[in-house]
Formats: C-alpha cells, structure tokens, sequence
C-alpha cells in the first residue's frame, strides 16, 4: 500500500507537475513537426511511452550492473570490482534507446504500416529525441530504483504523450483561426506550447 | 438620431474605396454598427434567421455582469469601512475601480484597433465582454500599470495573434490574469492578501488553509459565514464575491441562452462529487491538510469559483462545443479547480488556472465525442 501510494505520487509528478515538455521542453523537435496531426500524435505518444517503459528500467540495469562504480564486483574478478565506467553512461544509455527504437519501427512496420507511414521520419528520429535521453538521465541523476525508474519510464512518456494529443488537438482546431503570415505553422506553435506551459503551471507548487 | 446618422453618412466616403482615410475603415464601420443596425444582409447560402448576433449576444453578457460589478465596486468601499454609508462606500469603491475599467478599455480597445487597421478586420464586440471580465477578476489593489499590461498581454497573445474574436484558443481575459498571477505573484493580491490603505485582510481562502492540522471551517470560524459569503461582503477580487449577483447573471444568461446550462450544470457537478470525494478521502487517511475537508457549499461561495463558473467557463469560442463534450469540459473544471484548492499549497484560488487548463483540453474532448459520434453513426448504418 505505502509502496503504490509512492508509486502513484511518483506517475502524477512525472505527468502533470514535472512534465517532460511543458516544464523541462524537452523532445520539442518532434513535439512541434508531427503535433499537426492528431492520429500520428496518438501513434508518436504511445510509442513514447513503450519506447521510455522499456529504456528507463533497462538502463538502470545497464547502470546498476554494468557502468556504476563496483557494479562489475558479481563477475567475481577483483581487479573488475573497482572499475568505475559512469563516464561510459551517455553513449550506452544512447545505444540502448537506438535500440529499442529499431525495434519499434519494425513492430510498427509490421503491425500497423499506416501509422508508420504518417509517423515517417520522426520515428527513427525518437532515438535522438531528447524526452527519451531526458527521462533516462533524469533516471540516474535522481537515483531511482528499479521500480521507480520502470514507473518514471511509463509515465514520463505519458506526459509526453498527453501534451503532444492535446496540442495536436488545439492545431486542429486552429485551422479555422485567422493567423498572421508571420506566425503560421511554427511560429503559433511556439507560443501555444508557451501558454500550455502556463495552464500546466496550476500543478506547480503541489507536494506530493 | 437623425444627426448622428448624417454625420456618419457625411464622412463615410473617406473611409471606402480610395477615400483619404480608407485604411481606418474599421474605426468607422465601428462607430457605424455600434450606434445603428448595419443595412448589410447576406447575400447567398442559407443562412439562420434571428435576431441575435455577435454584438447583441455579447451587450447581454455585459449586462448579466453587472450585478456583480454594481455589488463588487460597493464592496471595495465597504472592506475599508464596514460601518460607512452606504452612499460613501459606493463612492469609495467607484473611485478605485473606475480608472481599473477606463485602463483596461483603453488599452485593449488600443491594440483591437491596431490589429484591425493594420489585418484589415473589422472592430468585434467580443472586446466588450473580455475588457470588463479583467477588471473583475483583478484584486482591488492592483497598480493599474499591471492591468495595462495584463490587457495587452491577454489581447495581443491571448486573442489578436490568432486572429480576433471568435479564433483565440484560450479565454484572453484568463490569460490576462494568469499573466499577471506568474509573472507578479506578490502583486495580484486577490487571493492572498488583500490590502486597501494600509488595512490586510486575509481572503476566506487564505484564512481557511492558513493552518496545519485543523479544520477549516474552524479556521473560517466568526470571521467569515456562508451566508456572508454567499451575499459577498468579504474580501476578494472585485467581481467574484458576491454569489448572490453572480446567480442574479447567471438566471440571466440561463434566460437568454447565452450561457449553455451544460458547462455550468458539468462544473457545478464536478466540484461538489471531488469535494465530496476529498472529505471522505481526507477522513480516510486523516489527513492534517484542512482544505481536504471543506464542504461544497463553501467551495462554491468563496474565491472565484462562482465568477469562474459562469462567465469564464461558459466562454463559447474557448469551452468545448459539443454537447456531451460541454459536460466532461466542465465536469474536468470543477475537478481541477478543487484539486488545485485542496492540494496545492501554492495556490489557494484554483478557479482561474483549473479553466484556463480545461481550455487547452477542450478541442481533444470535442475530438474524441465527434469520434464517438462518428462511431456510433457508423454501426447504426450497418446495422
């Protein structure tokens, strides 16, 4: 009960009051290029959030296992046991998503080839979007455990995915707005992404 | 009549074609429609038939705002001496929330102007409504350079950039405030602390989080009753107090139609099952959080949840608008604006920020009901 009730604090901090995007505005590049359509900010927000479950506790292990200080000390070798390869820990964590990324597409590609013909580019692209690097080293910074960087993972994601549908939604609407030429596209999207940010603020302050 | 008539007739052919002064033709055609219905008709298409139009739909608004606005600029004179006449602390309020009104018109009907000269698009009423819910939601106390700046920011980024009346996303007068309320947090003193000359008050609000571990009805105490409360002598932004006047608009808007029964009738409902779900809830885990055990009548009289509930939320161009959508949209505002009240210590007053959040879900809940809809169609026809 204690352990759900930290877990539970834990999603509901990654989703509203810390948001990946609206407060940290990290992963904007793909926020802003594939917001224009909401099914393909549907597909791109679940493939976030499977693509983050997956890394976040991976690299944990990776982490706690392989790069930490002394992590190496269960192959039984004494000179491995005081190996510190933390500084390893950007471009493995890097790997890993590059990874899992691939293997998205390909489940993508062979499950549902619509979405992965709307998501084009950007999919490939989530190896390098930054939310995901983000919620990774945000993992190790903070010092998670096993089963707070799994939660962490899930639900980064689905503040990911929440602020990039309902954006998306707001452009949808906006097709009908009589926006200046100066502003079109990018321009009202930066600013929108400003006054969501805003909106989301009602969640700062909260202690969980 | 006759005279102004001729006059506009006189001076109109500067305004058109290749008249002298044909780029400030917003400024006319303003004057023109504001003062005697336009000869214009429609020309082709079907079209609806009735009497109401944006401009008479939003002088109706205004109207149902004045009973709070009436009621609020005798309660600014009446917070700095209860015992006055009442004669004196209308007078006393009048003084202080006029320049607020006068500013807040100017300034916005300044960058409306600008925007329609420069984007060529006519002068809307929407200005009306949006220039009078600024003042109302502003603290009594505020340097009126904040409410100069709070208009621009509210009309130029909140509703000019997407294209005037009718286009914005968000309710520019809620971003005004909200501007205002992140940008001089100590300054917009109307949900913390209220002070005219020199005399602070704490908001019911504030008084009733102020303590750890206790009740907060206890904490209310003598100083503050609900019917107190409910008629509006008690300190606040300048329009929000009085529930009472608040009702007396919203039987208005109700009456006319121009507020939809469904948002109001969805937030009521919201707030009083979360309020209800926080007491049982604060019970269960004991909780030493006194907000969590406020109970509904009393989230409904204090702050801004009245004014919210029926001038802010029921916004047609920034509220969801489907039916079943106006349900979840303000059911997802009373929800919110309890749970900002009730667990965010940062932010004593949740009505503003809890519409301002439902207003950037309102397009994806029309989304999904038009979805439904679809869905639904489509199996009925198969069927």
């Amino acid at each position: 009960m204690e352990l759900l009730e930290h877990y539970l604090s834990l999603a509901t901090k990654a989703i509203f009051i810390e948001n990946i995007l609206l407060s940290y505005f990290l992963g904007m590049c793909s926020f802003l290029a594939i917001s224009k359509k909401i099914e393909a900010s549907i597909g791109l927000g679940f493939a976030v959030i499977f693509v983050n479950g997956i890394t976040v506790p991976l690299n944990y292990l990776i982490k706690e296992f392989f790069l930490n200080e002394g992590a190496l000390s269960w192959v039984g070798v004494p000179s491995l046991a005081m190996v510190d390869l933390s500084f390893l820990s950007f471009i493995t964590f890097i790997a890993t998503i590059a990874a899992m990324v691939q293997l998205v597409e390909m489940l993508l590609d062979k499950f549902s080839p619509a979405l992965y013909n709307s998501l084009g580019i950007f999919l490939p692209l989530i190896a390098v979007n930054c939310s995901i690097l983000g919620a990774s080293l945000f993992m190790s910074e903070r010092g998670y455990d096993f089963g707070e960087s799994a939660v962490f993972g899930v639900s980064s994601g689905a503040g990911f995915a929440l602020a990039i549908i309902s954006m998306a939604a707001i452009r949808f609407k906006l097709k009908y707005s009589n926006i200046p030429d100066g502003l079109k596209g990018l321009g009202i999207t930066m600013i929108l992404t400003g006054l969501l940010s805003m909106a989301y603020l009602a969640f700062s302050g909260i202690n969980l | 009549m006759k005279f102004l008539r001729n006059l506009l007739d006189k001076v109109e052919p500067n305004f058109i074609g290749n008249g002298k002064y044909a780029k400030f033709y917003p400024l006319y055609e303003m004057a023109d429609t504001f003062l005697f219905t336009p000869a214009d008709k429609t020309k082709n298409g079907p079209h609806i038939r009735d009497a109401v139009d944006l401009k008479r739909v939003m002088s109706f608004v205004v109207i149902a705002m004045l009973p709070a606005l009436l009621f609020g600029i005798f309660n600014v004179g009446y917070q700095m001496n209860p015992n006055g006449e009442l004669r004196d602390n209308f007078l006393v309020g009048l003084k202080i929330v006029l320049p607020i009104i006068l500013v807040s018109y100017t300034v916005g009907g300044f960058w409306e102007m600008i925007f329609a000269v420069v984007r060529k698009h006519e002068i809307n009423e929407g200005f009306l409504v949006t220039g009078m819910l600024i003042p109302l939601i502003m603290p009594p106390t505020i340097p009126l350079w904040m409410v100069a700046l709070a208009t621009t920011f509210g009309v130029v980024i909140g509703k000019e950039i997407f294209g005037g009346t009718g286009y914005n996303i968000f309710n520019p007068a809620l971003v005004a405030r909200a501007f205002i309320f992140f940008a001089y947090p100590g300054a917009i003193s109307g949900d913390r602390v209220w002070t005219v000359d020199g005399i602070s008050q704490a908001t019911p609000l504030l008084q009733a989080s102020s303590q750890q571990g206790s009740q907060a009805l206890e904490l209310l105490g003598n100083q503050f009753n609900w019917w107190d409360m409910f008629y509006g002598f008690i300190p606040g932004s300048i329009g929000e107090t009085s529930t009472l006047a608040i009702l007396i608009g919203a039987a208005f808007l109700l009456i006319t139609r121009i507020g939809n029964w469904r948002i109001m009738a969805g937030t009521l409902l919201g707030m009083v099952l979360t309020a209800k779900l926080t007491n049982v809830l604060g019970e269960a885990v004991a909780s030493s959080n006194p907000m969590l055990f406020l109970p509904a009548e009393f989230h409904l009289v204090m702050g801004g949840f009245a004014f919210g509930l029926v001038f802010m939320a029921t916004d047609p161009v920034s509220a969801a608008q489907t039916d079943r959508g106006r349900w979840i949209y303000g059911l997802l505002i009373g929800f919110m604006c309890v749970i900002i009240r009730a667990i965010n210590p940062a932010y004593p007053e949740g009505m503003m920020l809890a519409i301002l959040f439902a207003n950037a879900f309102s397009p994806l809940i029309d989304y999904f009901v038009m979805k439904s809809h679809i869905k639904q169609r489509l199996k009925r026809f198969a069927a």
